[in-house]
């Protein structure tokens, strides 16, 4: 029996407070459940090039890897990547003691830190004038380091790696090097939970880009824009019974991204496939592995406002202008060059005008221009109708794309700092591109094998030294024009000044130092 | 002290000790059962008492305990602590009490009368006194209700001695006893006595013999006004216990204070007659009553004093809290320990011994949760006490020392639970047990009007027939 019962009123008010406290335990659940579950924490970053270089652009809740996953991989494949880790990719750290290298964002999803790329990782470049300096960033300008393609073949093989266990990824994250401390929940949840989901993504990534075995080698500082883009969008079939060689070796250079403002309009991208400077932005946002879903479209309009205005760098050693030939390299380039490159006016700006350059921002037709056809074959009409369905139902999707019958003219602003040259960075340096790619003997010609991954920059010819100097070669990519998509020929000829003078070449690239 | 019975001696030799006459200097007393401290809101607003009382008192006297010690009497309104019950703040109060004297002499029982004063620990303290500050040693507010406090100055302190004199010339004019000195369990005298709460700078704070100077004076002065062949006796604490709720308060007396002050209201043989010994410088405290506290109880009928303090509707939020009210309930068993029956025998024990070697006419009586004749002669027999003091057990029984001759205690279901809500209760209710499982019963309503019935027969015979 109970001696001790609640009066009548006291009932109803131990019931009412009983209502009382699960209704305020339900809204603490909603809240904590809505803050770790829904909500998503980034790193705000007040300066505009901080934000370019860290900040993130939401490629991490659909592709990234949590952290500590990513710190420990080149731990357990030390093997394989050497002791500098990720800089085996061309990666940039800024310091010794930094966690991510530039490009890299982070983002906390469903209490989980994960990382991935943004804008930066390939869009920021290195120079050195001299082999002792260090290496001076440029920020927007193509990431000449960036080995893409090694660092995708790293991700596939550790998907197939049978080291690549839960039990050696929860040990090496606990080891010193990576310093991650799982207690005992967050140790059931790596393995059960992190491990499982990592490993297939990454065995999902390498099913969906398996073509790349039958690819080229990018190189340092390239990318295939666009078949990884059929495979993982749009689950496009891959094998040789629908994409042809041609279609699949269409690697091209990173291009720089400022002074945006006065390319809106024209035909962007190497083949000249979209005149939205936004649509340009978002699609390759989606090459960082962003999704029109998970799309930060806020920090991507911070980052398009930053690029809309951002100056080209001028070039570094002025000394190095040769002054007494600029201006014949002037005329000369007002000549030959201007009406499809533009040029400086008389007040050392870049005119964009395209009503007195009216070749600049158009497309060259490929016979005229006489490039390589890979890269325009990988941009199918497929693809370009495929591509107008993204970001459906949100203000910015796409409806400008289109397959071109060629290659795109483009402002030769901070030229300088854009080597190698043509779509396909088959030429390093300025002065190779003036002569012709054929091969004569006795005469100068553009190097049919050279080097590239490295950021000594020659300040007479104007481009990064492909000479191997100040590296051991194994370091460098030995570029072979002779392999599919590498091809060197084309914008040669009378037109394109190939067949002058010798004085009146150095002129020209003394004159477009000053671009 | 054990609450089994003592196998050394059998019923007989307790129950013969216990119902042996005590002689005090100026009184003496059938047996050595006392009622202690007792008594409901059953009187008049202004401090009359009536018919209720009158019944309140005979039962006790009518169960057979040798001297009733009556509940707290305001020797002024503004020492009052509880309204509705009755004070010996005016001659005109006389009659009443000379009337309870009549009722509870025809049983051959004595009864003693307690002064009072609240101080500041005034828990309803009335229209009479609500605009005034209490009046205490210190300036600090109770720390248990928040109930603010006023510094006496030297002359209200000679005009509180001088109402404590009043009192017990009327007390002996109505033809009672003897007087206590309420001076235990926070009220007035303990606020000077204790070095917990006595916190003055004058002659009348700092070490303990000034701290005594207060009560000192009132034992003085009621010598002036009724003599020295009128029982008097003091209420005092054996100890403090000042910190049981807030850890960081000062703890308050020790035994060893205890005893110079004791020493002191002996005062050469002119002073005090006997002593009762408690425990604890707030009421309640959880070692007085020593038991349990009901926190429901508490949620029922602590509202009537939520206007007194300051700290009232903080208390009042703890009690009713789901994880407030049982965390109290524990703290308050904690700070009591093991021990309820004979909780202060030790105490008593050692002020004994100490006092019956100065002076061995001195008598010590000692109160604490005693029920049962073993008990109860084991601490007479050891040199405890001479007697002890009862108040729950004699509401729960009012007839236990009749049960006493022939039994150790009452039958299980009928015992004392020290459950303390008679306590709780007689703040809004009829103080009687409340205790529903002593009840007979097969259902709770059954149970409960019985209850009822009980509590209720304090009411008859009714004034009008």
């Amino acid at each position: 029996m109970n001696y001790d019962p609640p009066t009548p009123a006291e009932r109803v008010v131990a019931r009412k407070r009983w209502i009382r406290c699960l209704v305020f335990l339900l809204v603490i659940l909603a809240a904590a459940y809505y803050l770790i579950f829904i909500n998503q924490y980034v790193v705000a970053y007040k300066d505009n090039v901080d934000h370019f270089k860290y900040g993130s652009i939401g490629s991490e809740p659909a592709n990234g890897f949590p952290i500590l996953v990513f710190k420990a991989l080149p731990v357990m494949f030390r093997d394989e990547l050497g002791p500098t880790g990720y800089r085996r990719f061309g990666m940039l750290y800024e310091t010794e003691q930094s966690e991510l290298p530039v490009g890299m964002s982070r983002r906390i999803i469903t209490g989980v830190e994960r990382v991935w790329l943004n804008c930066a990782i390939c869009h920021v470049g290195t120079y050195r004038i001299s082999l002792n300096d260090r290496p001076t960033y440029l920020y927007g300008a193509p990431a000449n380091n960036l080995r893409l393609f090694d660092l995708l073949k790293f991700f596939l093989m550790v998907s197939r790696d049978p080291r690549f266990t839960a039990d050696n990824l929860i040990d090496t994250i606990n080891s010193p090097a990576v310093g991650g401390h799982l207690n005992v929940i967050d140790r059931l949840i790596y393995r059960y939970i992190v491990f499982p989901r990592v490993q297939t993504a990454l065995q999902h990534l390498a099913q969906q880009v398996s073509f790349i075995s039958r690819q080229a080698d990018w190189g340092p500082g390239r990318v295939d824009t666009f078949n990884p883009y059929k495979a993982i969008q749009f689950n496009f079939p891959m094998d040789a019974a629908h994409i042809t060689d041609a279609e699949l070796n269409g690697s091209s250079d990173f291009p720089s991204i400022w002074q945006q403002r006065p390319r809106d309009g024209m035909h962007l991208h190497w083949d000249g496939n979209n005149t939205s400077v936004d649509e340009r932005n978002l699609s390759a946002a989606l090459g960082a592995g962003v999704t029109p879903v998970t799309v930060d479209i806020a920090a991507i309009h911070r980052i398009r406002r930053w690029i809309w205005t951002l100056a080209a760098p001028a070039f570094p050693v002025p000394s190095a202008i040769d002054q007494s030939k600029v201006e014949r390299g002037r005329q000369l380039f007002a000549t030959y060059c201007a009406g499809c490159h533009g040029m400086k006016n008389a007040a050392g700006q870049y005119d964009y005008d395209t009503n007195r350059y009216p070749r600049l921002g158009q497309i060259e037709s490929l016979d005229a221009i006489g490039t390589d056809r890979d890269r325009w074959a990988s941009y199918t009409q497929n693809f370009s109708a495929a591509q107008n369905t993204l970001y459906a139902g949100y203000p910015w999707r796409f409806t400008h794309f289109s397959k071109t019958g060629g290659y795109a003219n483009q402002p030769l602003d901070g030229i300088w700092a854009r080597s190698p040259y043509l779509h396909n960075g088959s030429v390093p340096t300025l002065r190779d591109l003036l002569e012709p790619s054929a091969c004569n003997a006795g005469s100068a010609c553009r190097p049919a094998k050279w080097y590239r991954g490295g950021d000594i920059l020659d300040t007479a010819k104007v481009g990064y030294r492909s000479d191997g100097y100040g590296y051991d070669v194994k370091d460098l990519f030995l570029y072979d024009t002779s392999v599919a998509g590498n091809s060197n020929r084309g914008h040669e000829g009378k037109a394109y000044g190939t067949e002058l003078p010798s004085a009146d070449k150095d002129a020209i690239v003394e004159y477009m130092k000053t671009l | 002290m054990p609450q089994a019975a003592d196998a050394t001696f059998l019923h007989e030799d307790n129950a013969a000790l216990i119902f042996s006459p005590l002689k005090f200097r100026h009184l003496e007393v059938k047996n050595r059962l006392f009622r202690s401290n007792l008594s409901g809101m059953f009187d008049e607003y202004n401090g009359y008492g009536g018919n209720t009382r009158l019944n309140w008192e005979e039962k006790f006297a009518k169960g057979g305990v040798g001297c009733i010690i009556s509940s707290y009497t305001p020797v002024a309104v503004r020492g009052r602590i509880l309204v509705r019950y009755a004070m010996i703040d005016n001659d005109d109060k006389i009659p009443f009490w000379r009337e309870i004297g009549k009722r509870v002499h025809q049983h051959d029982c004595r009864f003693i009368m307690q002064l009072s004063h609240s101080g500041r620990q005034q828990d309803m303290g009335g229209i009479e006194n609500l605009f005034k500050v209490a009046q205490s040693s210190t300036n600090q507010t109770d720390f248990f209700h928040g109930i603010l406090a006023r510094a006496m100055t030297v002359s209200e302190i000679h005009e509180v001695v001088e109402q404590f004199a009043q009192g017990a010339r009327r007390a002996r004019a109505a033809g009672l006893d003897g007087v206590e000195l309420h001076g235990a369990n926070g009220y007035l005298i303990t606020q000077f006595l204790s070095s917990g709460i006595n916190d003055r700078t004058d002659d009348y704070g700092g070490p303990v013999e000034n701290r005594a100077r207060f009560a000192l004076e009132i034992v003085r002065a009621i010598r002036r006004e009724v003599g020295p062949d009128f029982h008097l006796q003091m209420k005092i604490n054996g100890v403090d216990h000042n910190n049981w709720l807030y850890p960081w308060k000062k703890k308050g007396n020790t035994l060893e204070d205890t005893l110079i002050i004791c020493k002191m209201l002996l005062d050469d043989g002119k002073g005090v007659d006997s002593f009762h010994i408690s425990s604890g410088s707030t009421f309640p405290h959880p070692r007085n009553p020593p038991g349990e506290i009901s926190a429901r109880a508490l949620t029922r009928w602590y509202g009537g004093m939520l206007a007194s303090g300051v700290r009232t509707r903080f208390n009042y939020a703890i009690f009713k809290n789901p994880i407030g009210g049982p965390l109290f309930q524990w703290l308050w068993r904690t700070r009591r320990g093991k021990i309820i029956e004979g909780i202060n025998a030790e105490y008593a024990r050692y002020l004994r011994s100490a006092i019956s070697k100065i002076d061995p006419s001195i008598k010590f009586l000692c109160t604490g949760g005693f029920q049962h004749a073993s008990n109860i002669a084991g601490v007479i027999r050891n040199g405890s006490c001479d007697a002890v003091s009862m108040a729950r057990p004699l509401i729960a029984n009012n007839d236990l020392p009749q049960i006493l001759r022939t039994a150790n205690g009452p039958v299980k279901q009928k015992e004392c639970t020290y459950c303390n809500k008679c306590l709780v209760n007689d703040l809004a209710n009829p103080l009687g047990c409340y205790e529903v499982s002593r009840y007979d019963g097969d259902t709770f309503e059954e149970k409960w009007d019985n209850l009822v019935k009980s509590v209720m027969s304090v009411y008859q015979p009714t004034l009008f027939r």
